[in-house]
C-alpha cells in the first residue's frame, strides 16, 4: 500500500506539473468560452453593423416593386433615410449598374439591388455590395423582396394589403419540455441533444487521451528500463495500481477545473458579454443544463470505471511493446473498442431507447460512453444505471486481471512484439 | 541469525526453450564483496532477479539475512543497480532520487538530506552548478550513471547488488564505483556484483561464484579458489631474438596442456604430472632466448576457461543474463 502511494504521488505530481497539463487545463475553458460566446458576439455585431437601408435599388421592372422593397428596407433601420430607388429601362441597366458600383467603391452606399423581369416572375434578383458575403443580410434582403412581390401580386388580385398582412402573419416558435420521472422539465429538444452529445464526446476524449497517456508512461518506464529498478522495490501490481489511480486523478483534476471555470464564466456572463457589446437579453440565451447530484455521481462513476477499464488495457499494451513503431499497431484492438462506442453514438442519439442502445449500455467497453449519452437524452431507470455500472465494474476487474498479468511479464521482455499465442502464454505464466 | 546475507538453495528457473538456472545453491557471507562471474547468458541476471523477487524461481528457496526473501519489507534493505540502466528522462534529478528513496520506505525529509550529501560527494552539486534541479535528460551519460548509482544507495542498504556495474562506465566513474564498493565494505555492507570481466572481479572480490549454463562451476574465497587450482601455470616471455623451437616444445601435449600464445608472451598451463623445470630445459635447449620464466598463480580468467571451456562461453550467449 505504501509503495503504491509513492508511485501514485509521482504519477500525479509529474503530470500535473507538466506544461501540457497546464496549457490544456487553462486554455480549455478559454476555448470553451470562445465557442459559446463567439457566435453570440458575432450575431450581435452583424445585427448592429449592417444598415440594410443604405443601398440603391435599380428597378427595371416597370412596376412599383422598387418602391415597396425600399419601404420594407427602411423599416429595418428606423430613423435612417429610405434607400434611393432608380427606375431604369432594361437597356440602360448595365450603365446604371456601373454607376452604382462606383458609388459603392466610393463608400457612398453599401450595395445595390437589381430588380428586373426575372424578379417579377419570381425567379431571381441580384445583390452586389460590400456585405454580399453576409448570409444574414442577403437572406433578409431576399425575404423582403419576396414579401413585397407577394404583396404586389395579391393586391393585383384585389385583396386588401392589410388583410394580406394579417393572414400571412404566421410565426411559430416551438417550446419543448422534457418529461422525466420527476415530471415536466424545461429543456429537451436541441439543448439536451447537444448536451448529451457534448458529454459523450468529452468522456470519449478524456478516456482516449488519458488512456494513451497511461500507455506512453508505461512504455517510457519499460524502454528507459526504470521499470526494473521500480519493481525491485515495489510489486508490479502496486506499480500498475498507483499509475492508474495517479493518471485518473489527473483527469479528474482537469475536469473539475474545467467545470469550475465553466460555472464561474456562466456566473459573470452578462458583464463578460457586455464587454463584447452583447446585450443582457442575448446573454441569457446561454444556459447551463441542470444535472442532479445523483446523475452527476453516476456520470463520475461511469467516467472513472471507463477510465480504469481502458487505462489498464492501454497499460498492458504499453508493457507489450518495446518500440515506438510497434505501439500504434499493438494498441489497435483497444482503440477499436473505444472508437466503436463513438461510431454508434449517432444511432443512439437518434433513438436512445432502441435495442442496440440498450445492448451497448450493458457492454463494459461501450457503456461508459453510451450510458451517459442515454441518461442525458431520456430517462433511464436507476435499476438500469446501477446494473450497467456493475457490469462495467465487472469488466474492469477482468481488464485489470488480464492487464496485470501481461504487465508483470511484459515489463521485462524486450525485443519483438509478442504474438497472440505468446500473449496467452504470458497470461498463463504470470 | 545466520551469517549469510544471501542463501540460495537449489534454485531452478526454466523458460520454454531453455533452463536459465539449474539447481543453483550459493551463500554470500555478510560483509563480503562477492562476485557472480560467468559469460553472457550464464544465468547471472536471472539469479539476481530471483533474489530481488522480480521473477519467481520454479523450485528452490532464497533467503535474505536469514529470512525468506518474500518477507515484507526485506527488499527495502537491498539496493539494486540493474545492468540496463535508465531513469525518468523528463524528471528533475532531485525528484527522481526522492522517488527512488521513498519507494524503499525512506521518509522524504531523510531522503532530501541524503540526496544533498550524495550530490555533493559525486560532484553533481558544486559552487558553480547544481545539477539536482536539472532534468535527467539534460545530464551527460556519465552524470546520469552517477545519479543512478546514488539512487541505488540512498536508502543505506545492507546488501547492494550491482549487475554488470562496469559496463558502459567511463574510467572516472569506474574508479568512483570501485572506491564506493571499498567504502561500503568498510562499513560492513555486503556487496554482490555480477560481471563477465574477470579482471575486475579478481581485484575487488573476497569471494566469487562462477556460473556457466545456469550451473555453478565453483565458488569460494578468491585466495582459496586460486590455491585449489595449484601453480600449474607458467608465464614465458621471449627476448625478441630467436624464437627457436619454442612452438614445437609448446605443442608437446605430455608437457603443456594449453598455451595462450600472444607472440612474444605465453601463458602456459602445464600438463598433469609435467615438470616446470623440464619445460625450461627444453625451451632453452631449443635455442630460444628468454627474458622471463615464471611460475604464476592462475588468474580467475584462466580458472574460468579451464573449468568452463570455450564451449561454455559460446553456448551461453543466448537468452538474457
Amino acid at each position: 500500500m505504501g509503495k503504491m502511494l509513492v508511485v501514485f504521488k509521482r504519477e500525479y505530481l509529474e503530470r500535473v506539473r507538466s506544461k501540457w497539463f497546464l496549457v490544456a487545463t487553462f486554455l480549455g475553458p478559454v476555448f470553451m468560452g470562445l465557442i459559446t460566446v463567439l457566435p453570440i458576439v458575432l450575431a450581435a455585431r452583424t445585427k448592429s453593423s449592417s444598415n440594410l437601408s443604405n443601398v440603391v435599388v435599380l428597378d427595371a421592372t416597370g412596376t412599383d416593386l422598387g418602391q415597396r422593397v425600399a419601404h420594407a428596407l427602411q423599416a429595418t433601420t428606423p430613423g435612417s433615410p429610405a434607400p434611393q430607388v432608380r427606375v431604369v429601362m432594361a437597356d440602360k441597366l448595365s450603365a446604371e449598374e456601373d454607376r452604382a458600383t462606383q458609388q459603392v467603391v466610393n463608400r457612398e452606399v453599401q450595395g445595390f439591388l437589381v430588380l428586373n423581369d426575372s424578379t417579377l416572375l419570381g425567379r431571381s434578383l441580384t445583390y452586389a455590395g460590400r456585405n454580399a458575403t453576409s448570409l444574414v443580410d442577403v437572406e433578409s434582403i431576399t425575404a423582403m423582396v419576396r414579401q413585397s412581390l407577394l404583396d404586389m401580386r395579391l393586391e393585383k388580385e384585389g385583396i386588401d394589403p392589410a388583410r394580406v398582412a394579417m393572414l400571412t402573419a404566421v410565426k411559430l416558435n416551438a417550446t419543448t419540455e422534457k418529461i422525466t420521472d420527476k415530471g415536466r422539465e424545461a429543456g429537451g429538444g436541441m439543448s439536451s441533444f447537444f448536451f448529451a452529445y457534448g458529454i459523450a464526446f468529452v468522456l470519449y476524449f478524456m478516456i482516449a487521451i488519458y488512456g494513451q497517456n497511461m500507455m506512453r508512461g508505461v512504455m517510457e518506464e519499460k524502454t528507459t528500463r526504470v521499470a526494473e529498478v521500480v519493481i525491485s522495490s515495489a510489486k508490479p501490481d502496486a506499480l500498475l495500481a498507483g499509475k492508474i489511480l495517479g493518471v485518473g486523478l489527473v483527469a479528474i483534476t482537469q475536469v473539475v477545473i474545467w467545470i469550475a471555470a465553466g460555472i464561474a464564466m456562466y456566473r459573470v456572463r452578462a458583464p463578460l458579454l457586455a464587454r463584447f457589446g452583447v446585450s443582457a437579453a442575448a446573454a441569457s440565451g446561454i444556459s447551463i443544463p441542470a444535472v442532479s447530484v445523483s446523475a452527476g455521481l453516476a456520470l463520475l462513476a461511469f467516467f472513472l470505471l471507463g477510465f480504469i477499464f481502458y487505462a489498464s488495457l492501454f497499460a498492458a499494451v504499453g508493457a507489450m511493446v518495446s518500440s515506438q513503431e510497434d505501439v500504434q499497431q499493438a494498441a489497435m484492438p483497444v482503440t477499436l473498442l473505444l472508437v466503436s462506442s463513438i461510431v454508434f453514438m449517432q444511432p443512439v442519439l437518434i433513438n436512445p431507447a432502441s435495442t442496440m442502445a440498450k445492448v451497448m449500455s450493458w457492454l463494459p467497453f461501450s457503456a461508459p460512453i453510451i450510458m451517459p449519452l442515454r441518461m442525458a437524452l431520456i430517462s433511464v431507470s436507476w435499476l438500469e444505471i446501477g446494473g450497467t455500472l456493475a457490469g462495467v465494474a465487472l469488466g474492469c476487474l477482468a481488464a485489470i486481471w488480464l492487464s496485470a498479468r501481461i504487465y508483470r511479464v511484459g515489463l521485462l521482455m524486450y525485443g519483438k512484439r509478442p504474438s497472440l499465442a505468446e500473449l496467452v502464454k504470458w497470461i498463463r505464466m504470470a | 541469525m545466520t551469517d549469510y546475507a544471501i542463501d540460495i538453495q537449489h534454485v531452478v528457473k526454466r523458460y520454454d526453450e531453455h533452463v536459465a538456472v539449474r539447481d543453483l545453491s550459493l551463500q554470500v557471507p555478510r560483509g563480503a564483496v562477492y562476485g557472480l562471474l560467468g559469460p553472457n547468458g550464464a544465468g547471472k541476471t536471472t539469479t539476481i532477479r530471483m533474489i530481488l523477487d522480480i521473477i519467481e524461481p520454479d523450485q528452490g528457496s532464497i533467503s535474505l539475512f536469514g529470512q525468506p526473501h518474500r518477507t515484507a519489507g526485506i527488499l527495502d534493505r537491498v539496493g539494486y543497480l540493474p545492468e540496463e540502466r535508465g531513469l525518468y528522462k523528463k524528471m528533475q534529478v532531485r525528484r527522481v532520487l526522492r522517488f527512488l528513496a521513498e519507494l524503499k520506505g525512506v521518509d522524504q525529509r531523510t531522503a532530501d538530506a541524503r540526496i544533498e550529501e550524495w550530490l555533493e560527494r559525486f560532484q553533481l552539486k558544486t559552487a558553480e552548478k547544481d545539477w539536482g534541479d536539472a532534468k535527467v535528460d539534460e545530464l551527460s551519460r556519465g552524470m546520469q550513471q552517477k545519479v543512478q548509482f546514488i539512487g541505488t544507495l540512498l536508502h543505506d542498504p545492507e546488501l547492494v547488488i550491482l549487475d554488470e556495474p562496469f559496463s558502459g562506465l567511463d574510467p572516472i566513474n569506474a574508479q568512483a564505483l570501485k572506491d564506493t564498493v571499498v567504502a561500503l565494505r568498510q562499513k560492513g555492507k555486503t556487496v554482490i556484483f555480477s560481471t563477465h570481466v574477470m579482471d575486475n572481479a579478481e581485484r575487488i572480490c573476497d569471494s566469487v561464484c562462477i556460473i556457466a549454463r545456469g550451473e555453478k562451476v565453483l565458488d569460494g574465497q578468491v585466495a582459496a579458489v586460486k590455491a585449489e587450482h595449484g601453480v600449474r601455470n607458467v608465464a614465458l616471455a621471449l627476448d625478441g631474438g630467436s624464437r627457436g623451437a619454442v612452438d614445437a616444445v609448446l605443442a608437446d601435449r605430455s608437457l603443456v596442456s594449453r598455451a595462450d600464445d600472444q607472440n612474444q608472451y605465453f601463458e602456459i598451463e602445464l600438463a598433469p604430472g609435467a615438470d616446470a623445470q623440464e619445460l625450461l630445459r627444453r625451451v632453452v635447449a631449443g635455442g630460444t632466448t628468454l627474458r622471463r620464466f615464471e611460475l604464476i598463480q592462475p588468474s580467475l580468467q584462466q580458472i574460468f576457461l579451464d573449468r568452463v571451456g570455450a564451449t561454455g562461453v559460446e553456448l551461453g550467449v543466448s537468452g538474457h543474463g
